[in-house]
């Protein structure tokens, strides 16, 4: 069952003020986050999560794409590791704040 | 560093398909189908090689005929055989772009030259491309954004990466 929309997106309150002093600092930092149930914010796009998956903090650059979508998807807690085959990475340019 | 493997492995063949020689293929590529597009592909030894007429996509994998297949017999002596290519028959990446194949194995140091570890992986959960480093004497690996922020440099020719690791915020007082 979808959750109610008059709660509004859940979002840890801690990672607003960390969000926030980040992006006051305007340094190129990772912040480190356990809270993967929390919902991705506008206000979080442009910045750079390190989202623990119970082992390590998975990197998660915020794009608007991810608007809406909770930390959690976007850090798996099993790995899959595949072939390189021809797959392709992409050198990816800072979102923009 | 390692030497940089010369033949990528595309995909194995996981059995036969149906009657009339198909095989059904497990991929590496980034596109199922178009494991046959890069030319013939050789087995692990590189003594023989095997040309796909017509590939196509299904749940299960890549149903593949093969030429000079014609049957379920021909089809299943195949079963168990990996793909090669020659890593020079794919075409150049676009600007920005690496072949994971190529980032895998090159030494990742940081802006000052010192050695950081080594490219173990390439990793996509979503969020954009990560590379999966070894730390210089560890076993541990650390994820690492592909960005030009925190890759700079990468210098295929010379086997290394310049990696910029980001700093963390500094705790609440």
């Amino acid at each position: 069952m979808a959750r109610s929309v008059w709660k509004g997106p859940f979002v840890d309150g801690y990672l607003l003020k960390k969000a926030e002093k980040s992006r006051a600092s305007g340094r190129n930092e990772i912040i480190k986050i356990w809270s993967r149930r929390s919902t991705i914010l506008p206000q979080f796009v442009g910045l750079t999560f390190g989202v623990y998956n119970g082992q390590k903090f998975v990197p998660v650059n915020v794009s608007e794409d991810m608007i809406g979508h909770k930390f959690g998807e976007f850090s798996p807690t099993r790995t899959f590791h595949s072939h390189s085959g021809d797959k392709r990475a992409v050198r990816a340019k800072p979102a923009a704040a | 560093m390692a030497a940089k493997p010369t033949r990528i492995l595309l995909g194995r063949i996981a059995g036969a398909h149906g009657i009339r020689g198909e095989v059904l293929i497990k991929t590496f590529t980034a596109a199922p189908e178009t494991i046959g597009a890069y030319g013939p592909l050789s087995d692990e030894s590189g003594t023989r090689t095997y040309s796909i007429e017509h590939a196509r996509a299904t749940a299960k994998g890549v149903v593949a005929r093969m030429r000079g297949i014609a049957d379920r017999t021909g089809a299943e002596a195949l079963k168990g055989i990996a793909l090669y290519i020659e890593r020079a028959r794919l075409p150049a990446a676009a600007e920005g772009e690496f072949y994971h194949a190529d980032l895998i194995g090159l030494q990742a140091v940081d802006g000052g030259g010192k050695p950081v570890g080594e490219i173990v992986a390439v990793q996509n959960f979503g969020a954009g491309d990560l590379l999966e480093i070894r730390l210089a004497g560890s076993s541990r690996t650390e994820l690492v954004s592909f960005t030009d922020q925190t890759v700079p440099e990468v210098d295929i020719a010379a086997g290394r990466v310049v990696v910029i690791l980001p700093s963390e915020p500094e705790p609440d007082t």
